[in-house]
Formats: C-alpha cells, sequence, structure tokens
C-alpha cells in the first residue's frame, strides 16, 4: 500500500530530532531569561495612571502608636488574636466592622476541630454605590508563631485606614482585613464572602454580616518590622495562578518613584542585564519563580484570591543586614505613600484587570517572559513526546502490515491490546488517590501520627506497584501483544498531560516535561540484564516520590548547605513527609492540585512506563 | 448518574445545549403544567411534542427516569449493532456478485464475515463506551432521544421498511430539524434495492414523510395552542440568537458580527450544514449508509447548537467501514485531535469562565480544532 514519505523519514530519523528538538528548546529557554529575549514591562490598562498624583501619606507617626500599642495587646494574647482590640480600633476610624468565625474540621488523622475569627473594616466609598471593592488583608501572627511578625503591616494597615477615611475621592469600598491562621482565614472569608465551597468541605466558613462589591483586586502585607530594607513583591498563587501582570507593574512603578527597593524573589534586579553575569542572576530569578509556581502552594495569602478572579499580590517587607546594597532602609512613611498609590490607582480602574497578561515568567522585576515567547521552546521541549509517538504509530502500523503479509501472527498490533494494562494503571492510581484517608485511620489503630501514616501508607503502595508488571505479564497473557501499543499510549497520555497543564500551571509542566521527555524517548524494553536494570534505575529516579524527594533535597539543601550529609538526608526525610502531608491536605482544603495531578495522572504514565521497561521479550 | 459529578457534567456546555437540555424541559413542562404559555418566553426550545413526551416521563416516572435515559442508549446500542449486521450481510452479498470482475492480485482486500462480525460488536461498543455519549447520557440530554431515533431510522433503512423509515426521519427532523437530510440517501438505498419499481420506492418513504411530518405540526399545534412553537423552536434552531458558548462555530462569530450582516452569515453557516448533501448523494451513491453516516457527520459539525452526543452517534457507526481503515491516512493524528480537545477544551473554558485568565478565543480555538477534527475524519 502507498504511504506518504515524511512518516518514513519520520520514523527513521526519530531519534536525533527527539534529542535535537530537546536540547534546543532547553537552550532556548533558558537563553529566555537574557534581556535580548525578554520584554520590558508596559502598562496596558490606561485607567490606572499610576503616580499621577502626589502622594499625601504622612501618618507614619499614627502607624508608631499603632505598633506599639498592638505589640503591648498581643502580649496579653499570646497565642490568640486580640479581636476586640482590632474591631475597636476599625470602629473607632468608623468603618463598618464585622468579625467573622470559621471552623475547620482535619480530615486526616485524629479529625481535630479548629477554630478561628477574622476581623474586617470596610471603609464605604463616598463617590460610589458599594458595587465595587478593593482588598487590603494582613496575616495575624502571635508571639508564638514560628514565622516573623507581622504587627508592623497591622499597624500601618490602621494608619492607612484612618487616612484614607479622611478622603473624598473614593469610588470603590476598601476592606481592610486581619486573617487569622494565615492562608485558612484568608480561604475562609473567601469563600464566605462568594458564598461557594471549594475543597472537600472540610472547612466550614460561616457566613459574613457585611459585604462590599464585587472585588477587583487585593494587596496583602506582610512587612516583619517598622524599618525594613526592602520590599519583595511575590505573585504566585494557589495551582500556579499569577495575577494580572499591570497589578505586578503597578507595585513596581510605585516602588520607584517613592525609591523603595523592591524585589522579586528576593532578587533585586542586576545592575547590568545585558551581561552575562547579569543573564546568570536573571536565570536564578527565572528559576526561583518557577520551582515556587510548580509547587502550586500560594507564596503567600494573595494566591488564594485568584481562583475567583482578583488579582493579588504580597508585599513583604523585610530587613536584611546583608543585602547587596546597603540602602537607606525604608520608612513606614514611604511604604504608607506607596501603598496609597496602589489603592489610589485601583481606585481609578474601571473595568476589572483584563488587559495585560496572565501567563507570564519573570526573570527580573522590570521585564517578563509572555505566553506566547515561552511556549515555542516548550512546545519544542515537549514536541519530541509527539514526534515519538508518532514514529512509534507509523512502525507498529508497519510491523503489523509485514505480519499480515508473512501471515504469521506473532505478536497482536491492535490498538485494544494496551487497553487492559491502561485501564488496571489508571484504577490504581484511582486506589491511591483516595488512600491517604484509609491511612490516616489505620496509622490511628498502630499508634502513628497522620503524617507518617501516610507517608509510609503511600510509600508501600508504590513499591507494591513495582511488581505491577510481573503480575499483569503473567495473568493478563500480555507477552503476545505489542509493547508499542502500550508506549503509544503512554507517550500520549504524557504529552496531552504536559500541554494540557503547561497553560495551568507553566512551571509545573516544564519540570514534568523537561524529567520525562528523556524517559519517553529511553524506554523500551531490552534483552541485556543490564540495560533492563540501567532503564529501571533511571525509571526510578523520575517515579513521584523520587522526584517529591529530589525537590525537597535541593530545598533543603539551598537552606542549610553546612549539614553533614547523614543530617541532610534525615532533615530531607522528615520535610519530604511534612510536603506530602500537605499537598494531600491542601488538596483537601483549598483543592490544590498538585497532589492530584502527581497521583492520577503522572503515576499512571510512570506505571506504563515501568510496565514497557520489565516487559518480557522472548 | 446519582453521584454529584451529574449534576456538573449536566451543566456543560457541550454536552447541553438550550436544545437538549433536561432542565429546560422541566422548566418548560412546570411552565405549561402552571398553565403559562411556555414558548412566549425565551427559555423552552423543544417540540410540543417533547413538551407532552418530558411532562409524561416527569409525571409518572421522575424517580427512574435515569433507567430510561440508560435504557434508551442500550436500545440505540442494540440498533446500531443490528444496522452494522444488515448492513455487512449486504456488503457481503455485493462482493458475492461482483467478485468475479476484481483483479486476482486483489484477494486480501476481500471483505471476509468475521472482520465484518467483529465491526457489528464494534459498533454497539464503540457507542456504549464512547465517553461523548455516556456523557450525554449522564446529563440527560435529549440527544440521547434523538439518538435513538436515527439509530431507529437507520435500522429501518438497511432492513428495507419505507414508510417506518419516512415515519421516523419525519420525528426526528421535527425534533432537531437538521436529520431531515437523511431522507435523501434513504431513498437512494429504497431506490437501488427496489430497483424494477422505482416510482414505489421514491414515494412510500417521501409520503410517509409528509404525512406523519403534517400530523406531527398538527398535534403540536393543537398540544401548544397555536402556531407560536415554529418560531421558538425552528426559528431558534434557524436564527441562532443564543450565543452561550458550545462546541459549534455559531457563538464566536455572532458575536463579533455587526447587526447589519448577520443576515447574510446566517444563511452561510446554515447553507453549509445542507450543501454537502448533493455532491456527497453524487459521489456516493452506490452506498447510501455511508452517505447517511457522512451527512450526520457534517449536520454534527455544522448545526447551530451541537452537542457531544451528536457526535457519539456518527463516530459510533464508523466502525461498520473497519475495512477501510488501512485507506485512511490521518487516523493516528485525527484521533490524538480528539483526545487532545477533549481535554483541552474543559480546561480552556475553566480559564476563562471561572478564573477569568484566558479568554473565549482560547476556548474558540479549542472547539474550532474539534471540528476540524470531525471534519478531517469525515
Amino acid at each position: 500500500m502507498e504511504r506518504s514519505r515524511l512518516p518514513a523519514i519520520l520514523e527513521k530519523h526519530h531519534r536525533p530530532i527527539c534529542i535535537v528538538l530537546y536540547v534546543v528548546g532547553i537552550i532556548w529557554f533558558v537563553a529566555l531569561a537574557h534581556n535580548a529575549f525578554n520584554h520590558g514591562t508596559y502598562f496596558s490598562e490606561n485607567a490606572l495612571l499610576p503616580g499621577l498624583v502626589q502622594g499625601d501619606f504622612h501618618s507614619d507617626s499614627l502607624a508608631t502608636q499603632y505598633l506599639e500599642s498592638l505589640k503591648e495587646e498581643s502580649e496579653k494574647h499570646t497565642s490568640g488574636m486580640p479581636y476586640s482590640w482590632l474591631a475597636g480600633q476599625f470602629t473607632q476610624l468608623g468603618l463598618d466592622t464585622f468579625t467573622h468565625n470559621f471552623t475547620l474540621h482535619y480530615p486526616l488523622g485524629s479529625e481535630k476541630v479548629f477554630t478561628g475569627k477574622n476581623v474586617y473594616g470596610i471603609l464605604r466609598a463616598s463617590r460610589g454605590s458599594s458595587t465595587e471593592a478593593v482588598v487590603v488583608s494582613a496575616p495575624y501572627r502571635p508571639p508564638t508563631s514560628l514565622l516573623q511578625g507581622n504587627a508592623p503591616s497591622i499597624a500601618l494597615m490602621l494608619a492607612m485606614a484612618s487616612f484614607f477615611s479622611k478622603q473624598v475621592y473614593w469610588a470603590k469600598d476598601l476592606i481592610f482585613l486581619v486573617t487569622e491562621h494565615e492562608q485558612l482565614g484568608a480561604q475562609a472569608w473567601l469563600q464566605a464572602y462568594h458564598r461557594t465551597q471549594s475543597g472537600a468541605g472540610v472547612l466550614n466558613h460561616g457566613d459574613l454580616e457585611g459585604r462590599a462589591g464585587a472585588i477587583q483586586a487585593a494587596i496583602n502585607l506582610e512587612i516583619h518590622s517598622s524599618q525594613v530594607s526592602h520590599i519583595d513583591v511575590k505573585v504566585e498563587g494557589l495551582n500556579g495562578q499569577l495575577p494580572n501582570l499591570d497589578l505586578f507593574n503597578l507595585i513596581h512603578r510605585l516602588c520607584q518613584r517613592e525609591n523603595v527597593y523592591h524585589t522579586f524573589k528576593n532578587r533585586g534586579n542586576h545592575p547590568q542585564p545585558e551581561t552575562f553575569h547579569g543573564w546568570v542572576h536573571q536565570v536564578g530569578t527565572l528559576f526561583s519563580m518557577i520551582s515556587s509556581q510548580a509547587s502550586g502552594v500560594p507564596t503567600g495569602n494573595h494566591g488564594l484570591y485568584h481562583r475567583y478572579g482578583i488579582a493579588a499580590v504580597t508585599l513583604e517587607g523585610q530587613h536584611s543586614m546583608h543585602h547587596p546594597r546597603n540602602r537607606r532602609s525604608v520608612s513606614f512613611q514611604q511604604l504608607g505613600r506607596v501603598l496609597e498609590g496602589v489603592c489610589r490607582s485601583l481606585n481609578n480602574l474601571l473595568e476589572r484587570f483584563h488587559q495585560s497578561f496572565f501567563f507570564y515568567l519573570l526573570p527580573a522585576t522590570n521585564r517578563y517572559i509572555s505566553i506566547g515567547v515561552y511556549m515555542p521552546p516548550f512546545g519544542m521541549i515537549a514536541g519530541g513526546i509527539l514526534v515519538k509517538a508518532l514514529a512509534l504509530w507509523y512502525s507498529t502500523s508497519c510491523a503489523a502490515e509485514q505480519q499480515e503479509q508473512e501471515k504469521v501472527k506473532k505478536i497482536d498490533y491492535g490498538l485494544l491490546g494496551g487497553f487492559p494494562t491502561v485501564v488496571m494503571v489508571h484504577i490504581v492510581s484511582v486506589l491511591l488517590h483516595n488512600a491517604p484517608y484509609r491511612f490516616s485511620q489505620v496509622g490511628r489503630y498502630l499508634a502513628l501520627s497522620a503524617e507518617d501514616s501516610v507517608f509510609l501508607g503511600t510509600f508501600a503502595f508504590c513499591a507494591s506497584l513495582l511488581v505491577l508488571p510481573y503480575y499483569i505479564s503473567r495473568n493478563l497473557g500480555l507477552q503476545n501483544r505489542s509493547w508499542e501499543i502500550v508506549k503509544i499510549y503512554a507517550v500520549l497520555e504524557l504529552g496531552i498531560l504536559v500541554f494540557a497543564g503547561a497553560v495551568y500551571n507553566f512551571s509545573l509542566a516544564l519540570i514534568v516535561t523537561v524529567a520525562y521527555t528523556p524517559v519517553a524517548l529511553l524506554t523500551s524494553p531490552s534483552i541485556s540484564r543490564w540495560r533492563r536494570w540501567l532503564k529501571a534505575a533511571i525509571l526510578l529516579l523520575v517515579h513521584p516520590l523520587t522526584m517529591l524527594f529530589l525537590f525537597v533535597l535541593m530545598d533543603t539543601w539551598s537552606n542549610f548547605s553546612d549539614l553533614p550529609p547523614n543530617k541532610l538526608l534525615w532533615k530531607t526525610y522528615i520535610a519530604t513527609k511534612r510536603a506530602l502531608m500537605y499537598s494531600v491536605v491542601d488538596g483537601l482544603i483549598y483543592s490544590n492540585w498538585v497532589y492530584d495531578v502527581a497521583v492520577q495522572c503522572l503515576l499512571p504514565v510512570w506505571l506504563l512506563f515501568w510496565q514497557i521497561a520489565l516487559h518480557p521479550i522472548q | 448518574m446519582n453521584t454529584p459529578w451529574a449534576e456538573c457534567i449536566a451543566k456543560r456546555v457541550e454536552l447541553s445545549t438550550p436544545l437538549n437540555s433536561w432542565k429546560r424541559v422541566e422548566e418548560g413542562v412546570f411552565l405549561h403544567s402552571q398553565g403559562i404559555a411556555v414558548y412566549s418566553g425565551g427559555v423552552f426550545h423543544e417540540t410540543p411534542f417533547c413538551l407532552l413526551f418530558g411532562g409524561f416521563l416527569i409525571r409518572s416516572w421522575q424517580s427512574y427516569l435515569h433507567l430510561i435515559f440508560v435504557g434508551c442508549d442500550l436500545l440505540t446500542a442494540a440498533l446500531l449493532a443490528s444496522v452494522a449486521s444488515s448492513y455487512s450481510r449486504q456488503l457481503l452479498e455485493q462482493q458475492k456478485n461482483a467478485v468475479s470482475q476484481f483483479a486476482s492480485d486483489a484477494s486480501h482486500l476481500l471483505l471476509t464475515s468475521s472482520a465484518l462480525g467483529t465491526g457489528v460488536v464494534y459498533v454497539a461498543a464503540a457507542y456504549l463506551f464512547c465517553p461523548y455519549t455516556i456523557a450525554s447520557c449522564v446529563a440527560q440530554t435529549t440527544s440521547v432521544f434523538a439518538n435513538l431515533i436515527i439509530a431507529a431510522a437507520f435500522a429501518s433503512m438497511v432492513k428495507g421498511y419505507p414508510v417506518i423509515f419516512g415515519t421516523l426521519v419525519a420525528l426526528v427532523a421535527y425534533q432537531s430539524f437538521y436529520p431531515v437530510c437523511l431522507m435523501v440517501p434513504g431513498i437512494l438505498f429504497f431506490m437501488q434495492n427496489d430497483s424494477h419499481n422505482l416510482k414505489a420506492a421514491l414515494l412510500k418513504p417521501l409520503l410517509s414523510f409528509l404525512v406523519s411530518l403534517g400530523l406531527l405540526m398538527v398535534i403540536s399545534a393543537e398540544v401548544a395552542g397555536g402556531w407560536e412553537f415554529l418560531e421558538a423552536t425552528y426559528g431558534f434552531i434557524l436564527a441562532a440568537p443564543d450565543l452561550t458558548p458550545n462546541i459549534g462555530l455559531f457563538w464566536y462569530f455572532f458575536t463579533e458580527m455587526f447587526e447589519h450582516f448577520r443576515l447574510f452569515f446566517l444563511a452561510t453557516f446554515q447553507i453549509n450544514a445542507f450543501v454537502y448533501v448533493l455532491p456527497l448523494a453524487i459521489r456516493l451513491r452506490k452506498d447510501p449508509v455511508l452517505l447517511a453516516t457522512a451527512l450526520l457527520a457534517f449536520t454534527a459539525v455544522f448545526r447551530s447548537y451541537p452537542a457531544l452526543g451528536d457526535v457519539g452517534i456518527y463516530l459510533s457507526l464508523l466502525p461498520m467501514w473497519k475495512h477501510l481503515y488501512p485507506f485512511m491516512r490521518q487516523t493516528f493524528i485525527v484521533g490524538c485531535m480528539f483526545v487532545a480537545t477533549s481535554v483541552l477544551g474543559p480546561i480552556m473554558y475553566n480559564l476563562w469562565i471561572f478564573s477569568g485568565s484566558a479568554n473565549a478565543n482560547f476556548y474558540f480555538a479549542v472547539t474550532l480544532a474539534f471540528n476540524t477534527a470531525q471534519v478531517m475524519q469525515g
């Protein structure tokens, strides 16, 4: 039968093509951090009019007073939040003040119940009809908290509320929100505000007594001291969602105007970005963003707003002694001016943020890589997967034809032949996906903590899955079926996973692609025992659990680089357990998808590859 | 169907259009029972007969509704299987009559009964396990019933019952308008099978079609108490005033369009659904069943409110021509496109509507790719 020649050429040369695509794609992607390949940020939304008016916030002494009295107050409530003090301050400023109760039924282990309370005040707009609102929020941290204190942000927020309440130009309501229990409070408040339930329904969000209009934007404050050296802007949200780039630009522009040194991922801009060192610096910033976006965990409370279509960022003020450029520290006055400018710009908005990019990567505070720029190199890296699928399809159909002509039926090349295996690994993955709750129940009988039981359970489950190929090939009689067909399924599923993932959480998709493309090209059954073991070892290296361990190891190593190896490994082991637990719990509370993706999408693909690598060959 | 997913699935725009969502049927039935004119509002677009039928189902069978939908799907699958088996028998007979004229080296291209037999199983399995039909059954769309009637019409065609065929096509055309083009392959089929009495072969299905359609219209007018239903059903199908996103091509174009071009493009788009009837009928005159399937596929792409349920039925008919697969060029690419667009569609929709980060273009690009895949495969 006549066939077109293109697939034949593709089949013949697909290995070099795949390798070239992969290598060139990666080089291209890394090169994007250089200014010659990325673009300078600009404002798309003209209504923002940043910095058009002279800021006149001057209540920095008031902020200092608030800080003193808040510190005094928090000494009295060492573990809780001074609700009445906060509500009292809001009421004194003339805001509509409400408190909001929420309850968390902790889903795993001993099923504890946690309660919390948020306090918020609404400054009603004098020139609007309460149809739109802007949120300024700050998490409250008691002195016993392990994280850096956040009292200065609340003090600054109160001082700003006091200043704002005297102004006449507000067209949108301003909501000043103080949340308890970090992200939990913010999540509960947002759910209650929109009256929706996300996650598995373990968070009882209660109801709000007062609301303003649709929230247009939110600024979350985390200022750790009254004198900070720089402001760090955080954008990565839940499941890797990002705020509109215009909001990021706005903060950047106003910080520049008020002479506030600001950074992204705690890394300032390189003085000479065009040089090699400048490029290396920007690559570092880019990869730092990719690694935090890939985890799907919000870097601050702002990350939870994104799901509701609200652009939000966190401004973190840090005081670091050994910052590269020891500039003059930033005072409350300057911070207040920045925030005033931001709020006034947001007040100017005529429609919600939609003009600028939602899909971007940032190598510096004033450069961006848009989706149109980063997708081609990504497409090249992932393109190898599709080429491989096409080549496999061609070679199997040729082989099937040849077999038919020779009239010997040795191997079944039917598409349905791979089906039982594929269905089986998916069933197994669904089982594992629903297992953590059972693991924690079993763990309770064995007097294990929920963290231990979930980790050990998952580990044991994954380890037992390693023998699945032997079971499958013995009991389903797959020796006569083509492994290529199974591989086509696996490769296609991987391709769909990474391309679909790239529009949701690009960084996660990128990491998965970079790790799995070589595996997708390499995996095949081998007769030589050494090769077989080598392939199995490579596969084990990209098992989702191993990948989690490796990433935690890298993270631990970068934080505690002076630890001896055995302690480092032990610390990593503990952190991995915790990371797994958090990903399960975050999935249940916030509907973070990392665990779901790893178990329901990545694990089946991996199992298929494992099955192929250990496929018996006569 | 009883899981919490069902509601979620029923809300998907890919499955439930204003024309086939069960929620709207319920709404219409309720309005009707309250004595409110159903068709004067903009909610209900089903035919009056469907109103009667839906009302009957909801009143008497409410708690068994799931089972009825599942039963209909099973019945459809059985009918399709019977279509496939009699069609393959006919193919074999044709081959037996013509085998002497073939070249000797074409022997490996000859059909065998076992290959066609597996085709029958594949047709039923394809209908029952096709994710599109399963989802549209779970979503309780009225496409399930339309598919049942289409399958019955196919069965009556290949088994050679012209009168029943005419009635069934009248019923399904009455219900969703576009399948009216099935008359062409039907008449061709009967004329070929009954070559000594062409007039009867032409007139029987045609007359039965016209008479049943007329009857249905009269009954409808009686039920609806007037002829306003024409405007609300066929007017709605033809003028496409509801621009809720779906898997079709209409909504995106008509949201962008200047009002004074609307009529022109409306005509162009609607003609698209029917313009292929004539050339295809000439090209595929030897094989009316293939023609009917191709027409189903084209109307599934070019109708104003397509749903995945419409796609499911013609996809499941394709295994009847399993023996032609080696001659198809883009099977793999088209298959990949189907899978990829089915995954990407909901994702893009979610990003656009819920996260607010993507926009309509993303979703439309995916639906466009989906339709391209359908056309390429057609």
